[in-house]
């Protein structure tokens, strides 16, 4: 037997911090221009201003703000990042440079202390080994989920604890919708264009930007237990968020069965005849994960006994579907079909409000494999001014 | 109500090769490549199906298979293709017939044009308009594609086979092939 293993790019150059270089781009402006985008003009009232970015094709019905020069400059100047920097390349072969990231970000209302985790997550998804080729083109309904270790957590006031996957006011919505909007406008993804999502997601409007509770976790970090200590952000294709509710364990065994059960519905991509492999990610919440740690210490433990649960038995699949994975060895020797190739390949973090009870499941798109990437230190500028 | 000027957010690639590549001319000796994948069986079927036509007119065809397009595998992956697309004369790529496999469908037909070989994509009628899109975002508006009528993966063999015998006269003709030794000679 032959499975198919999840191992990362070899030839993947460690990510290299960018120096801070330079304030050149300041409200007062610069001697030389470095925004090198086109020029509109267009009203700037919001409303006309949506409109008018709707018409072009830019918007996602949301309401924008007028990405104006000063806006743009006053982003960059509370920043230390050069406009004409490339993050990474973008289906299509386009560069994403800082300057479309921060144009998008003013659009979406996201402040300019969220730049480096704004390019963090952008060179995330622009790693070639998280296949946002077919991210952006396929029928699913995939968008990136992003989880942020370290103290810009507290820096940025992300959410990890109630709601922390949706509906919190602050950068989170913002940030989401500010990739959302590159995927749009650099990474050319179009809704029945370059887009063939049959039902999309309400997740492709802001995604999902998560802190992992660090504090309440019993294991170590998860950007951490990926190769970054500190500030990083892991972003991971998922399919949506499912809820997993479990009134009624005690035990870590117990806890980690009902959710790894839960997560094998042979409908998601795990199981799927068209994906070769596929990781999959868990949040735990923090009374849950005590209790689990309690008893597991070492995170490869909980990895194991999840990834042993989320399994279905090949034969409570119909012949057509069997005999598919069976032609790609997917059938273990056990008569097990797994939802990922390996254990290590159950991606796990804690976060979530105190009242427990519930797990959230996050099911792959595929060969769209997580990355985790260093967020730079927020280093934004005090004596900075609005311009408007 | 005040008027300004705002910063274009959008970001795309400046070139554009809108021609369609070289014609794949007479097949007579060259060594056409099917590029296949493991989704559809449909296009696995009428690839053995034309590629047994290509073989009777004196063609030799090779297929390569692809697999998971990320990690370790997508590097072997890499390294597959490229040594394939420089195993032969003529690219046939398929199949565009859901979105990302529509993606990596043209991606790889673009590799395979723009190493120089007459090169078509095929899609079904559902992801036509995609597929050029796709094309010209990655900077070959004019990319060959042919067009197979969807739903196709639906269907019984007993279906799809009389598809592709319908479609080879019009496969060739947008691939600029025919199956005559007179261009050869030409």
């Amino acid at each position: 037997m032959t499975v198919e293993l999840i191992r990362p790019g070899a030839h993947r150059a460690a990510p290299v911090l960018k120096p801070l270089v330079s304030r050149d781009c300041g409200p007062e402006g610069c001697e030389i221009d470095w925004l090198a985008s086109r020029r509109h003009e267009a009203e700037l009232d919001i409303e006309s201003f949506t409109r008018f970015a709707g018409e072009q094709g830019w918007g996602d019905g949301l309401p924008l703000v007028p990405p104006t020069d000063a806006r743009v400059r006053t982003f960059l100047s509370l920043n230390d990042r050069y406009p004409d920097e490339v993050i990474g390349a973008l289906p299509g072969g386009v560069s994403c440079t800082v300057e479309k990231i921060v144009i998008n970000a003013v659009m979406a209302g996201a402040p300019p202390e969220s730049l480096e985790l704004l390019i963090a997550m952008v060179a995330s998804i622009a790693d070639p080994d998280f296949e946002l080729y077919g991210v952006n083109a396929t029928t699913a309904p995939v968008y990136p989920a992003f989880v942020v270790n370290g103290p810009v957590r507290h820096q940025l006031d992300i959410p990890m604890s109630y709601g922390c996957l949706g509906g919190v006011p602050g950068i989170s919505a913002s940030t989401g919708r500010a990739i959302r909007l590159i995927m749009r406008n650099v990474a050319g993804q179009t809704t029945g264009g370059t887009s063939q999502t049959t039902f999309g997601s309400p997740g492709r409007i802001a995604g999902v930007v998560t802190g992992e509770w660090e504090e309440k976790s019993p294991w170590a970090p998860l950007g951490e237990r990926r190769g970054v200590s500190g500030n990083a952000v892991t972003s991971f294709g998922t399919m949506g968020t499912m809820n997993v509710i479990d009134t009624t364990s005690h035990s870590a065994r117990d806890f980690l069965e009902m959710v790894g059960k839960s997560y094998a519905y042979v409908g998601c991509n795990n199981f799927s005849g068209a994906v070769p492999f596929g990781e999959a990610l868990i949040a735990l919440n923090p009374i849950c994960a005590e209790i689990v740690g309690r008893e597991m210490p070492d995170i490869a433990d909980v990895q194991e006994v999840l990834w042993k649960f989320a399994s279905v038995d090949a034969d409570y699949l119909n012949k057509q579907h069997r005999d598919q994975l069976e032609g790609q060895d997917r059938i273990r020797a056990d008569g097990r079909v797994y939802a990922a190739p390996e254990p290590k390949d159950m991606l796990v973090f804690v976060a979530g409000g105190l009242g427990g009870l519930h797990a959230a499941c996050f099911h792959t798109f595929g060969t769209s494999l997580s990355q985790t990437k260093p967020v730079a230190s927020v280093t934004v500028a005090e004596h900075a001014q609005a311009a408007e | 109500m005040a008027v300004g000027l705002v910063l274009d957010p959008t970001a795309k690639r400046a070139d554009d090769i809108a021609h369609a590549g070289p014609d794949a001319g007479s097949l007579v000796g060259k060594r056409v490549g099917f590029r296949v994948d493991r989704m559809w069986r449909a296009w696995d079927w009428i690839s053995e199906l034309w590629a047994e036509k290509f073989r009777e007119a004196g063609a030799e065809v090779v297929f390569w298979r692809s697999a998971g397009r990320s990690g370790d595998e997508g590097e072997r992956c890499e390294r597959e293709y490229k040594a394939f697309i420089e195993s032969i004369d003529v690219a046939v790529v398929g199949l565009a017939n859901c979105g990302s496999c529509t993606g990596w469908t043209v991606r790889d037909a673009i590799t395979a044009a723009n190493a120089g070989l007459p090169t078509t994509a095929i899609a079904t009628a559902n992801f036509e308009t995609f597929a050029h899109e796709i094309a010209a975002r990655g900077g070959r508006s004019g990319l060959r594609v042919h067009v197979l009528p969807y739903p196709l993966n639906e269907q019984l063999k007993d279906d799809v086979l009389p598809i592709g015998e319908a479609h080879f006269d019009g496969v060739l003709r947008t691939m600029g092939a025919s199956l005559t030794a007179r261009e050869k000679a030409a």
